[in-house]
């Protein structure tokens, strides 16, 4: 009961401006501690950065927001595309991206036999309807959807400048490609909030800059909030409004990348410094 | 067996698929008339019709083992139990062939999505070991179930007769069969370009990317087991009507592994890979092996072959046999460019 009034008090005290609110996350894997008690906000049209030295418990946060992890206690509070905001913890890992939040993965996870274009039409999968007679017989419908969908996927690929590779293949493009393959397919929802989990690795310096431009494009043109986890610290202070800094599952500091790059305790926390 | 490179999607939709299945199929049909004129024998239009109904059931396999990832060895068991309830309905209830069509289709899927919901829950491989479970249960009831199924005597029906009235010959009933094999090739072509399709695709590729692009892997590996049991029970239905008999022992472990065998040999994710296996697998020892000298005398032919072509074309050529045609091509090409 205490747990459920909790919920409800986090709901009732989330800011208009504000798309998520984590509240008290923790989770145990055994004995270790990969998040403790970590709370943070979100508000919209922000690029949010989520810094830690390795093994801080950053990707351990993501999969906690995106329920492919069940937290052991708090709260995770989205504002969806509905505008209705609702607390996200016990909810399906496939139930998420309806809701307006979606994700990249760490190691690229985009499927190799499939061409480009197929790949970011998996993005919008929620999106379609047709019943599966109406698939097997390629009724109207289903036809219809698909050529919408499709050229809907061309558009976005368009935009990130893969259009001339649409019907490639996946397996064997460089791995800045598939990069931009995978943020492709995150566009194609409708999304409120992006969540990357290190866009920038693996890039080199060009690629880099170029995908900081991007990130801020699609804020602008997709109007989403943006939540990312990156160990490159230039990377992160050039592009995030706001950055919050974790170690060993706890709450650092939170506050603007000036701020950030100030804080003694999270210089402390990257160069090593300090007493333990 | 599922980390194997498999032949890109993309690669199969060149030209007019959908075409060249209805032209494959108009082929098909000759055999008829060239057993009529005398050019090729009698027994063999049996033989074909086999192959044709094994093709069948072995799409809906390919289909759940290329596109979802799931193994099934319960092929077998679904099958008989469409044979077994397609020679109830008709023979002993003289239900009409559509309906009895309809019904022995379904009541095999019901009892698959129930497997299904129950061993899909856990992990992809139990589905491997309920199927079997499932597989030799059914077997067990074809014998033991004797005042429907006849036990070990086996069970007949005759030809389907169409609408009530139009009963269909030995000639007739294989065309219905080619029928059949050419709307199941557009069915699973359709299938698997469509966005079903395309979440199984990225179910077996990466269940994490599935799950964030909100797919819901549960219900659609149920949905693919569904389409690979209903594949089996209208192969078995076909079957009946065909062969007009259907006997326990045929319905064991080893056929679900000679499916698998079509498959891994012609061409995991390939629909014309799927016929070129079933030739292989169902139509080389019957028509060419037994026609041998000496290799023709030995019991079990069928399995070793099978069997040593499966080793070889797991070491050697895992995309399966469809390739070797577009690989050799390619091969002829480049030495002809050297060449120049």
């Amino acid at each position: 009961m205490a747990l459920n009034s909790n919920e409800i008090n986090g709901i009732d005290t989330m800011g208009k401006d504000t798309i998520l609110k984590i509240e008290d996350l923790s989770i145990a894997f055994g004995g270790l501690k990969a998040v403790d008690s970590l709370s943070f906000d979100i508000k919209e049209k922000e690029i949010f950065g989520l810094i830690g030295p390795n093994g801080a418990g950053k990707t351990t946060v993501f999969n906690c927001i995106t329920q492919f992890y069940k937290p052991d206690r708090g709260t995770v509070i989205f504002r969806n595309n509905k505008n209705e905001v609702e607390n996200l913890v016990g909810k399906k890992p496939h139930e998420i991206i309806k809701k307006g939040l979606v994700r990249t993965f760490q190691n690229v996870e985009l499927i190799k036999e499939l061409s480009v274009v197929d790949n970011v039409l998996v993005g919008c999968h929620i999106e379609f309807e047709a019943s599966i007679i109406s698939q097997i017989l390629k009724l109207p419908k289903a036809r219809k959807e698909e050529a919408k969908y499709r050229e809907k996927a061309e558009e976005v690929l368009k935009h990130m400048g893969l259009y001339n590779i649409k019907d490639h293949l996946v397996a064997g493009q460089p791995y800045g490609v598939l990069k931009r393959i995978e943020l492709a397919r995150t566009l194609m929802c409708e999304p409120k909030l992006i969540i990357l989990d290190e866009p920038a690795a693996g890039l080199n310096d060009t690629e880099t800059i170029a995908l900081i431009e991007m990130v801020r494009e699609i804020k602008d043109k997709f109007n989403c909030s943006i939540l990312l986890v990156e160990h490159d610290m230039r990377f992160v202070t050039d592009l995030c409004d706001r950055i919050c800094a974790i170690s060993f599952g706890k709450l650092l500091a939170i506050g603007t990348p000036q701020e950030i790059q100030a804080n003694e305790q999270v210089q402390a926390a990257y160069l090593g410094k300090g007493d333990e | 067996m599922e980390k194997r490179q498999k032949q890109p999607i993309a690669k199969m939709k060149k030209g007019n698929p959908i075409r060249n299945y209805i032209l494959f199929g108009i082929v098909l049909l000759l055999l008829p008339i060239l057993v009529e004129i005398g050019i090729v024998q009698y027994s063999h239009i049996t033989i074909f019709a086999s192959i044709l109904i094994y093709a069948i059931v072995s799409l809906g396999l390919n289909l759940l083992v290329g596109y979802s990832g799931l193994v099934s060895l319960g092929t077998a068991g679904f099958m008989g139990l469409g044979t077994y309830l397609a020679a109830y309905f008709t023979a002993d209830l003289k239900l009409p062939f559509e309906i009895s069509l309809i019904i022995s289709v379904a009541i095999p899927m019901i009892i698959g999505v129930i497997t299904g919901l129950i061993s899909l829950r856990i992990e992809g491989y139990y589905l491997a070991i309920a199927t079997l479970a499932i597989s030799e249960i059914l077997r067990k009831v074809f014998v033991e179930l004797d005042f429907v199924t006849n036990g070990f005597s086996g069970k007949s029906a005759n030809y389907p007769k169409l609408l009530g009235f139009f009963q269909l010959d030995r000639n007739l009933t294989y065309v219905l069969v080619v029928i059949f094999l050419v709307l199941i090739m557009i069915i699973t072509h359709n299938f698997v370009n469509s966005y079903t399709g395309r979440a199984l695709s990225t179910m077996r590729g990466s269940e994490a990317a599935a799950q964030a692009m909100g797919i819901n892997i549960y219900r659609y590996r149920l949905l693919a087991f569904a389409v690979a049991v209903g594949f089996a029970a209208l192969g078995g239905v076909l079957y009946m009507h065909f062969i007009k008999y259907t006997y326990p022992n045929t319905w064991t472990l080893a056929f679900s592994l000679n499916i698998l065998a079509v498959i891994i040999i012609g061409g995991v994710r390939s629909i014309p890979g799927t016929i070129v296996g079933s030739f292989i697998v169902f139509g080389v020892p019957d028509l060419i092996l037994k026609k041998l000298p000496v290799i023709g005398q030995i019991d079990g032919m069928a399995y070793i072959f099978n069997g040593v072509l499966i080793i070889v074309i797991i070491l050697f050529y895992p995309m399966g046999l469809v390739h070797l045609w577009s690989d050799v091509k390619r091969k002829l090409m480049t030495k002809k460019r050297k060449g120049e």
